[in-house]
């Protein structure tokens, strides 16, 4: 009897020609039986029309660009040419140049954190079986964070009574500062990189700590006993996950000969035997283990669940950020989303070989489609995390950091160096 | 001309945030300034083209140290550091020592100050590598020694601790 119960009808769902609908038949459950065979659906088919469309339109699109760096590179020198004929002196140039370069820079972040807010709301309503944003732009939500982004500029900027009112206004500016800057020496690709610098790696790590300061800041000046407490525990909990972070790039570091990271991307071109690429992921276990650590170690670094104890909505409300609104508040959310970018990037660059294709046949498409192909698949798995593992508790969160992440590190290393002797 | 600014600059912010340390009510406000003057003089370092040491500065002074003190104010901090007075009776001594300290970092720095390199500092990471692992080798690994003797006493004293 109960048997029958449990086993629907799976044949199907019958399309009405009439309204251009489905008729499900009574004993299908959705989504479970609906998911049994997909391919019978119209709207999945044509779901998976519109990413084949995307993906192709895309990488056609990159084609037909070609490089960027090479092809912008005359345009300045154009520029530059025509402001010294008219007696512009070059350090204005040179100075001007700068800006126009950072400010392009500075997009980096911004358009980041417009896109991979709504993706990531698409990703979590999908892997929940809801629709997410759907409403505002012209397809699937594409506008919705514009939409909130204009919300909080209109919300009001409450601080609270108790609260120290000028470090709490400082510390959403002190978290956002170092989101950006750090992006100076990453590179988007073969010669797009804002500053070409000898230690990028090492920047990278230093000024991206200097975000713990504004998270600190926050949690103290909000007089909040929650805040507090988030703040205690992101400071203690990012401190510590930047060792394993660190140790992770170092087998990489001593394998390149190099700190700077375009270097580090650049020397993992080529290939084994003419198939498998030389990408760093490809060396035997040191390979793995440091991209596994530096993963791990990345989703800490960047707050998110399953290591957002900082901001566990459970046990201390909103955490470091309870108290902050309107724009103040979506700086810090922008640095988050910055963070989870520059961690992408890095990952492409330090272990998927950068701007090169995964076979040789694939050459065709230029190195910022790669690398961007690359970040997103990766950023992907960051928001994936999100919705697959529970939190951490806070104890077992640092048992786990230093009692496994560290010692397996750091053994990394020393594989590393087993690695060098063994290849040199 | 633009060195001269960015070190003027880089110089106020040092000097005022090191003032403030001293003088701002509040552990917390000091420990903030402990790490924006700490932050200067990582600027210092890069506009002298020393690119190692500033990221140095700022990953162990910045983003360790100082991190640390805040950590330390929040968990040891009470309401009252807040309104507390950060100067008492020993003013004074403490000011003159000061002066004695910074005339005779004067007279040292006088010694120097005629003498300007023949070259900019070609900043790269091989050539202190080889200094610290070839010439120095051995200060090297004597200041990696006391750090490990003072991490295994912190482990000692926390052991005690937790019995």
């Amino acid at each position: 009897m109960t048997e029958e119960i449990l086993q629907p009808d799976i044949s199907g769902p019958v399309f009405n020609h009439a309204n251009g609908r489905l008729l499900m038949p009574e004993t299908r459950y959705w989504p479970t039986d609906m998911w049994k065979s997909p391919w019978s659906l119209p709207t999945y088919r044509r779901g998976a029309a519109v990413l084949a469309g995307l993906i192709t339109g895309g990488a056609a699109a990159a084609w037909f660009l070609g490089e960027i760096g090479p092809r912008l590179a005359p345009v300045y020198s154009f520029i530059e040419a025509y402001a010294l004929a008219y007696g512009v002196p070059a350090v204005l140039i040179q100075i001007f140049w700068t800006f126009i370069k950072g400010g392009i820079l500075l997009l980096a972040p911004l358009v980041n954190a417009l896109f991979a807010v709504w993706w990531e709301r698409k990703i979590s309503a999908h892997i929940q079986s809801r629709m997410g944003p759907m409403y505002v732009g012209w397809w699937h939500g594409v506008l919705q964070t514009v939409a909130d982004g204009i919300k909080l500029f209109l919300k009001e900027d409450i601080v609270p009574d108790c609260a120290d009112k000028i470090v709490h206004w400082l510390a959403p500016v002190v978290v956002v500062i170092p989101a950006i800057l750090v992006f100076a020496p990453v590179p988007f690709g073969n010669e797009l990189v804002f500053a070409d610098i000898d230690i990028g790696t090492v920047y990278v790590f230093a000024v991206g700590g200097v975000s713990v300061m504004g998270i600190i800041m926050a949690g103290w000046s909000s007089g909040n006993k929650f805040s507090l407490l988030g703040g205690l525990r992101s400071a203690a909990q990012l401190v510590s996950y930047e060792l394993p972070r660190t140790f992770a790039v170092l087998p990489v570091v001593m394998l390149a000969g190099t700190l700077n990271i375009a270097e580090i991307a650049g020397f993992q071109a080529g290939y084994w035997g003419g198939i498998i690429p030389r990408w760093f992921i490809f060396y035997p276990v040191v390979g793995q283990v440091a991209f596994i650590v530096f993963l791990i170690a990345s989703v800490a670094e960047t707050n998110r669940v399953p290591f957002d104890i900082p901001e566990a909505e459970s046990e201390l409300v909103a955490g470091f950020n309870t108290e902050y609104s309107g724009m103040k508040f979506a700086l810090f959310f922008l640095s988050e989303f910055a963070y989870v970018l520059l961690s992408c990037l890095l990952m492409a660059a330090v272990f998927f070989g950068g701007g090169a294709a995964p076979l040789p046949f694939l050459e065709f498409l230029p190195s910022w489609a790669w690398f961007l192909s690359k970040v997103l698949i990766l950023m992907f798995c960051f928001l994936w995390f999100r919705w697959t593992f529970p939190r951490f508790r806070v104890d077992r969160l640092m048992d786990f950091n230093w009692k496994f992440l560290l010692p397996v590190s750091l053994l990394n290393i020393a594989a590393g160096g087993i690695l060098i002797w063994l290849l040199s | 001309m633009i060195e001269q600014i960015v070190f003027y600059m880089l110089a106020s912010v040092i000097l005022l945030s090191a003032l403030g340390v001293v003088l701002l009510p509040g552990l917390m406000h000091s420990a903030l300034c402990l790490g924006l003057c700490l932050a200067g003089v990582a600027g210092i370092f890069a506009s002298l083209g020393s690119d190692f040491i500033f990221a140095a500065q700022i990953l162990v002074y910045v983003g360790g140290i100082a991190v640390l003190i805040l950590f330390v104010v929040l968990l040891a901090g009470s309401a009252s550091d807040k309104v507390t007075r950060q100067i008492n009776e020993a003013w004074l001594p403490s000011l003159l020592i000061c002066a004695a300290f910074i005339w005779s970092f004067l007279r040292i720095t006088a010694y120097f100050a005629g003498i300007t390199a023949k070259s900019a500092a070609a900043p790269t990471v091989k050539a202190i590598a080889a200094l610290l692992l070839g010439d120095y080798a051995v200060p090297f690994e004597l200041i990696s020694i006391v750090l490990l003797a003072s991490m295994t006493g912190a482990v000692l004293f926390g052991r005690r601790k937790a019995q």
